[in-house]
C-alpha cells in the first residue's frame, strides 16, 4: 500500500517528530535558572584556563586521514575474504581461483602499502611535539628594575601570582 | 592551374618577403606584383567570351561534407581579377615614396591582401568564398592599425568588428543554404558549390531572411547607407596604400557578392525587398555627395565620393537588368582605377605640403603641369565625363536604375551633377588660385609617381573610348546569371 | 584501459622519483610517460571493447577524446619548466597529480557504467582541487582551492543523487541498459528518470562551467597557478563534454524532446554570461576564465542539437580550443612572470603592451591563438565553430545559431584587446626570455592550429 520510498519518508518524519518532541518537551518542563558557574565552560571539573581558540593541530588531521584510508582498505578486505576461501570455486578451477584472487588483493594492498611508504618517507607519520614559543621582549630596561616595580606594587595577603611573560 | 597560381603566388612571395630584411624588399614586392599582373593580364587576354567557368581548379577539402577547394574565373569575375592584378603593383609602387618602417611586414601584408582578394573573386565554393572574404580583413586591419594615423586603433577596431558582424550573418545564410542542397535519395549529402545554390527552390519567406542576411553583410562591406559609418574614418586614418586597397578593391567584394550570391539565389526576396534596397543605395548616393561637397579634408572627400559611387553600383545591381549589371561590372573596374589614382594624388600633395586640407592648399598647378594633367584625367573619370571610364559605367548604371524605377533613376542621376560639384571644387581649391605658404615650392611628379599615374590614365581612356573590349567579355556571363532572376 | 593502468603506475613512480636529489629527470620522465600512454591508446583503434565487466567502453570516439586530453597534458607538462627552478615547488607531486587526474579524465571519457563516471569525475576533481591550491603561499590560490572543493563536492553530490534516481527508475547503472529502458518504456518513462537526468546534467554542467553553475570558474581559474589553469580549462572541459555526449547520445536520446529545451536555454545563458562579462575584465587570466565559460556554451550548442554531426564537431572544437588555450597560457606565463608590476606577477592586458615588437614569435603565437578562439577563418577555431553551427543547422534550430553568431562578435572584442596591446601599443623595452624547448612547444601548437585551419579535412574520416 505504501512504496519503499514512502516507508523511508515516514521514517524520516517520525525521527524528526520524535527528536523535536523530546527536545521541545524537555525545554518546556525543565526549570530555567542560570547562574555564572552553570554557564561557564566545562573543562573536566577544573577551572577553565587559557583561550578556547587553540589552533587545530594539523597532525591530527593527517593521522586521521591515513587511518580512514586503511580502514576502508580493511572494509574491502572483508567481502574479499568471504569469496577467497570458497571450496567450491577453488575445486572448479583447480586451485587457480585462489591464486588469482590472492594476486588481485595483493596488488590492492601493495598499492596502498606504497602510499604508506611514501607518507612514511615524507615524514607525515612522525609526531612532533609542538615547540612552544616563549614570547621574548627586547628592551634595554634590565629585569631588576621590573622586579623592583613589581615588589613595590605587590598586592598584600594574596598567594604569589605567576610572573607575567611566562606560561 | 592559372587561378590557383594567382592565389598562391602572392602568398609565397609575401612569406618570403617576411624572412628578408634587406632594403631590396620593395623591389621584390613590386616584382612579385608585376608577375601577378602578367598572369592576370594573360587570363584576361585568353578569356573566351562565353558563359562558362574557365581556368578552373577543383580539389577535395572536407570531402565528406561536400565542401571542395574549387575556383575559377568566369565572365563576372574576370574584370575583378584584372583589377586586382593591375592595382596591386601600382599600389606597391605608390608606397615607395614614403619610408614605412618594418617594410618587409608592410609589403608582405599588401601581397597577402592581394592573395585573399584573388581568392574571393575566384572561389566557386561558398565556404571557400567566405574564408577568403574574412581572411581579406586581417592584412588590411594590420596595415591600417600599425601604420595609420592617430585615431587608428579605435577606428580600425570598429571597422573590423562591424564588418565581421555583417559577414557572420552571411555565414548563417550560407550554412542554411548548404543544408537546403541535397541529392535526392541520399540524405545527409550536401554540397556547397555556389552553382548548386542557384538551383534551390526556397520559399519566399526563407528567401526574405536569406536576402537580409546577405544584404547586411554586403551592405556593411560596400558600404551602403546607413551602414557606412565606419567608412570615412577608416579611409582617413589608414595609410594611403591601405586606403587604396580598401576603396580600390575591397569594396568591390561587396558588389561582387551581390551579383554572385544575392541576385541568383533569392530572386523572390529581391522582388519583395529590392525597392527598399535600391532606395537605400540611391539615398547613399545623394547623401554621400552632399557631405562630400562640405569636406575640407581631401582624403575624406574622396572617401565620401567613393561611398556615393558605390551606392550607384549597388542600385544598378538591384535593378536586375543587363545594363545595370554590365554597368556595375565596368564601373567596378573604372571606379577602382579612378579612386586609387585620386588617393595617390592626395598622398602626393600631402607628402609635399604636409596637409590635406583644401583651405591650406592652392595654386599647385603653377609648378606641376604633369600632376595637373593626371589629376584632371582621373577627376574627370570620376565625374563621368564622356570618353572616360566613369561615363561608361554611370551611363549603363543609370540606364538600368531608370528602367527599374523612373524616380529612383532620376534621383540617382543627381550623382553626375553633385559629383561634378565636389570634384571640381576640390580641384579648384587645391590646384588653382593663389599659392599658399605650404604650396610655394611644389616639385612636379617624380619618375616613380608618373609610372603609377600613367597606366591609370591610359586605362581611363581605354575603358572610356573602347569599353567593348571589356564589356563583350562579361556579357554572356551576365545574361546567363540573369536567367536565374525572376522578372 | 591500458592508458589508465599505465598512467596510474607512472604516477606512483613519479611520486617516488621525487625523492631523488635532482629534479631534472622529472619533466622528461613525465613527457615519456604521457607519450607511452598515448601510444597504447591507439592499440584499440577500430574496435569497440568493453572492459571490466562492462564498466568501460573504448571506441574510436573515446580514443580521439583521450588523444586530445593526453596531447593537452603533454603540452602543459612541456611548458612547466619553471617548476624546476622554483625552490618551494614540489614538481614530483604536481606531475603525479596531473597523471592521476588524466586517469580520471580517461575514465570519464570511456565509461559505460554510471558509477565509473562518478569515480572518474571524483578522481579528476580531487586531483584538480589539490593542484588549484598548490601555490601554498598565495591566499588567492588557497581561496581558489577552497571554492573549487566546496562547490565541486556539492555538485558531485548532486550528480550522485541523480545517478541514484536513475538507478531507481531503470534498475541499472549501465549506459546501454538505460537506453533500452528508455526505448521499451517510450510512453511511460518514470518521473524519477526525468529528475535523474536533470540532476545528473546539473552535476556535469557544473564541471564544465556552464551557466548558471559557473560562479566558481572566474575565482578558481584566476587563483590557480597559470599552468594548472590551462590544464583545468582544457582537459576538464574535454572530458566533461565527452562524458555528457556519451550519456546524452546513448542513454537519453530517446527522451531528447524532454531535455533539449532546458539545455538550449542554458546554452544561451552560458553564451550570454560568458561573452558579455568577459568584455569588462582587465585581467587576462580572468578574461580567459570567462571566455572558457563561453566556449562551454558553444560546445553545448553541439549537444543541444544532437545529431550525426555532433561527434565530429565536439572533437574538432575541443582540439582547436585546447591548442589555442594552452598556447595562450604559455605566452601568459612567461610574460606575466617577467613583466611584473607592483603587485607581483602581472596578468593584466597591459603586461602585453608592445610584445610583438620585442618578441615577434610570442606575439604571433598569441595572435594566432586569440584569432582561433575568436573563430576567425584561417585558424582551426573557425572550423570548430563552423562544425558546431552546422550541427544546429542540421537540426533546424536557427535561432540558437543567430544568437551564437551575435555572441561571437562580442567575443571578438575582448580577444582583440590582447592583439591590440601587443601590436599597437608601446611597452617595456627588453624582450621576454623564453627557453628553447618552451618555444618549440608554442610553435608546434601554432603550426597545428594553422594547418587544421587550412585543411580541416585531415581529421575527417577519423570519427
Amino acid at each position: 500500500m505504501l512504496s519503499d520510498f514512502g516507508i523511508i519518508l515516514l521514517f524520516i518524519l517520525a525521527a524528526f517528530a520524535f527528536i523535536s518532541l523530546v527536545l521541545f518537551g524537555a525545554s518546556f518542563l525543565r526549570p530555567d535558572r542560570p547562574n555564572v558557574e552553570k554557564m561557564s565552560t566545562y573543562e573536566s571539573g577544573e577551572e577553565p584556563v587559557g583561550n578556547a581558540n587553540v589552533q587545530f593541530n594539523i597532525r591530527f588531521y593527517v593521522v586521521a586521514l591515513i587511518f580512514v584510508l586503511f580502514d576502508v582498505e580493511l572494509v574491502f578486505l572483508f567481502p574479499w575474504a568471504t569469496v577467497f576461501g570458497q571450496k567450491t570455486l577453488i575445486n572448479e578451477t583447480k586451485g587457480l581461483w585462489g591464486w588469482f584472487s590472492l594476486a588481485e588483493m595483493s596488488i590492492f594492498v601493495l598499492t596502498l602499502a606504497l602510499g604508506l611508504a611514501y607518507a612514511w618517507v615524507k615524514g607525515y607519520l612522525s609526531w612532533v611535539k609542538p615547540q612552544q614559543k616563549i614570547p621574548t621582549v627586547d628592551t634595554k630596561v634590565p629585569q631588576s628594575l621590573y622586579d623592583q616595580v613589581n615588589k613595590k606594587y605587590q598586592p598584600k595577603a594574596k598567594a604569589s601570582q605567576p610572573a607575567s611573560g611566562t606560561v | 592551374m592559372l587561378t590557383l597560381s594567382l592565389i598562391l603566388l602572392p602568398v609565397v612571395a609575401a612569406t618570403l618577403l617576411l624572412l628578408i630584411k634587406s632594403p631590396a624588399v620593395k623591389t621584390l614586392a613590386l616584382g612579385a606584383a608585376l608577375v601577378e599582373l602578367a598572369l592576370a593580364a594573360y587570363a584576361f587576354a585568353t578569356f573566351k567570351a562565353d558563359a562558362q567557368m574557365q581556368f578552373e581548379f577543383d580539389y577535395p577539402w572536407i570531402a565528406g561534407a561536400g565542401i571542395r577547394f574549387s575556383g575559377g574565373i568566369d565572365g563576372i569575375s574576370v574584370l575583378l581579377v584584372l583589377l586586382t592584378g593591375l592595382l596591386t603593383p601600382l599600389i606597391t609602387l605608390s608606397a615607395f615614396g614614403r619610408e614605412y618602417d618594418r617594410p618587409s611586414t608592410f609589403y608582405s601584408l599588401i601581397l597577402y591582401m592581394q592573395a585573399a582578394l584573388m581568392g574571393v573573386f575566384t572561389a566557386r565554393d561558398a565556404f571557400l568564398f567566405y574564408l577568403f572574404f574574412e581572411a581579406a580583413l586581417i592584412p588590411v586591419y594590420f596595415l591600417a592599425a600599425m601604420w595609420g594615423g592617430e585615431k587608428r586603433i579605435a577606428v580600425t577596431f570598429k571597422f573590423f568588428i562591424y564588418t565581421i558582424f555583417g559577414s557572420l550573418f552571411m555565414l548563417v545564410a550560407l550554412v542554411y543554404l548548404y543544408y537546403q542542397t541535397g541529392v535526392p535519395g541520399k540524405p545527409g549529402v550536401h554540397s556547397s558549390a555556389i552553382v548548386d545554390f542557384y538551383n534551390l527552390n526556397l520559399t519566399p519567406a526563407a528567401q526574405g531572411w536569406v536576402f537580409w542576411a546577405f544584404f547586411i553583410a554586403f551592405a556593411i562591406k560596400m558600404p551602403v547607407f546607413p551602414f557606412h559609418t565606419w567608412q570615412p574614418d577608416t579611409y582617413v586614418e589608414s595609410p594611403t596604400p591601405a586606403t587604396m586597397l580598401l576603396s580600390g578593391i575591397m569594396l568591390k567584394m561587396g558588389v561582387y557578392g551581390l551579383i554572385r550570391f544575392l541576385l541568383p539565389i533569392v530572386p523572390a526576396g529581391l522582388e519583395t525587398w529590392g525597392l527598399l534596397a535600391t532606395t537605400l543605395s540611391v539615398t547613399g548616393i545623394v547623401y554621400g555627395s552632399i557631405i562630400a561637397i562640405r569636406q575640407r579634408d581631401m582624403k575624406r572627400l574622396i572617401a565620401y565620393s567613393s561611398f556615393a559611387h558605390v551606392g550607384l553600383m549597388a542600385a544598378g545591381v538591384f535593378s536586375q537588368t543587363a545594363n545595370g549589371l554590365q554597368g556595375a561590372l565596368i564601373q567596378m573596374l573604372a571606379h577602382g582605377i579612378n579612386v586609387v589614382g585620386l588617393f595617390f594624388v592626395a598622398e602626393i600633395i600631402f607628402g609635399r605640403t604636409n596637409s590635406r586640407f583644401l583651405d591650406q592648399l592652392g595654386g599647385i598647378t603653377r609648378t606641376t603641369p604633369k600632376l595637373t594633367v593626371y589629376f584632371m584625367i582621373l577627376l574627370l573619370g570620376s565625374v563621368a565625363l564622356p570618353l572616360t571610364n566613369g561615363f561608361v559605367g554611370e551611363f549603363l548604371l543609370l540606364n538600368g536604375v531608370f528602367a527599374y524605377n523612373n524616380w529612383l533613376g532620376a534621383v540617382a542621376g543627381l550623382t553626375i551633377i553633385l559629383g561634378a560639384v565636389y570634384m571640381l571644387r576640390m580641384f579648384q581649391k587645391s590646384m588653382f588660385g593663389p599659392t599658399s605658404a605650404r604650396t610655394e615650392t611644389f616639385d612636379d611628379l617624380s619618375g616613380a609617381e608618373s609610372w603609377v599615374l600613367l597606366p591609370l590614365a591610359v586605362m581611363v581612356f581605354w575603358i572610356g573610348i573602347y569599353p567593348n573590349s571589356f564589356l563583350k567579355v562579361t556579357e554572356p556571363a551576365v545574361l546567363n546569371l540573369l536567367q536565374y532572376v525572376v522578372k | 584501459m591500458l592508458p589508465i593502468i599505465l598512467l596510474s603506475v607512472f604516477g606512483i613512480v613519479l611520486l617516488f622519483m621525487g625523492f631523488l636529489k635532482s629534479k631534472v629527470l622529472l619533466l622528461p620522465a613525465t613527457l615519456v610517460f604521457i607519450l607511452a600512454a598515448l601510444a597504447t591508446t591507439f592499440m584499440d583503434w577500430g574496435k569497440t571493447y568493453l572492459y571490466f565487466q562492462n564498466m568501460l567502453l573504448t571506441n574510436n570516439l573515446a580514443i580521439l577524446f583521450t588523444t586530445i586530453v593526453l596531447l593537452s597534458a603533454f603540452m602543459v607538462v612541456a611548458l612547466s619548466n619553471s617548476f624546476i627552478e622554483d625552490e618551494q615547488a614540489q614538481p614530483a607531486e604536481y606531475y603525479a597529480l596531473l597523471l592521476f587526474s588524466l586517469v580520471g579524465a580517461i575514465m570519464m571519457i570511456s565509461f559505460e557504467n554510471l558509477i565509473m563516471l562518478f569515480v572518474g569525475v571524483e578522481i579528476l576533481s580531487v586531483a584538480m582541487y589539490v593542484l588549484a591550491g598548490s601555490d601554498k603561499h598565495s591566499p588567492r590560490s588557497n581561496e581558489a582551492a577552497l571554492k573549487y572543493f566546496l562547490m565541486g563536492a556539492f555538485a558531485t553530490g548532486i550528480m550522485l543523487f541523480g545517478i541514484a534516481l536513475l538507478y531507481g527508475a531503470t534498475g541499472t547503472f549501465v549506459v546501454s541498459g538505460i537506453k533500452s529502458y528508455v526505448y521499451t518504456n517510450a510512453y511511460g518513462v518514470s518521473l524519477l528518470l526525468y529528475m535523474g537526468i536533470i540532476l545528473l546534467l546539473i552535476g556535469m554542467l557544473f564541471k564544465v562551467s556552464a551557466a548558471p553553475f559557473h560562479f566558481w570558474t572566474p575565482d578558481v581559474y584566476d587563483g590557480t597557478p597559470g599552468l594548472f589553469t590551462a590544464f583545468m580549462s582544457t582537459v576538464v572541459k574535454t572530458a566533461g563534454f565527452a562524458a555528457l555526449f556519451r550519456v546524452l547520445s546513448v542513454s537519453f536520446v530517446g527522451v531528447y524532446s524532454f531535455w533539449w529545451g532546458t539545455l538550449a536555454a542554458l546554452t544561451c545563458l552560458t553564451l550570454l554570461i560568458g561573452n558579455v562579462t568577459a568584455v569588462y575584465q582587465t585581467s587576462f587570466k580572468r578574461m580567459m576564465a570567462y571566455s572558457s565559460i563561453s566556449h562551454a556554451g558553444y560546445l553545448l550548442i553541439g549537444l543541444t542539437a544532437l545529431g550525426t554531426q555532433t561527434k565530429q564537431a565536439l572533437v574538432f572544437y575541443s582540439l582547436a580550443y585546447s591548442l589555442a588555450t594552452i598556447s595562450a597560457f604559455g605566452v601568459l606565463l612567461v610574460v606575466s612572470r617577467q613583466r611584473q608590476d607592483t603587485n607581483g606577477v602581472n596578468e593584466n592586458f597591459d603586461a602585453f603592451n608592445g610584445l610583438a615588437r620585442q618578441n615577434p614569435l610570442l606575439g604571433f603565437v598569441m595572435a594566432v591563438s586569440m584569432l582561433s578562439l575568436a573563430g576567425i577563418p584561417l585558424t582551426a577555431g573557425f572550423w570548430g565553430k563552423f562544425m558546431i553551427f552546422t550541427t544546429a543547422a542540421d537540426k533546424g534550430i536557427y535561432w540558437i545559431l543567430v544568437f551564437a553568431v551575435l555572441m561571437s562578435t562580442v567575443g571578438i572584442y575582448y580577444y582583440f584587446r590582447v592583439i591590440i596591446a601587443m601590436y599597437f601599443r608601446e611597452g617595456a623595452a627588453e624582450p621576454v626570455k623564453v627557453a628553447p624547448f618552451y618555444r618549440y612547444v608554442l610553435i608546434a601548437a601554432t603550426i597545428l592550429t594553422l594547418v587544421l585551419g587550412l585543411a580541416p579535412g585531415l581529421l575527417e574520416g577519423l570519427v
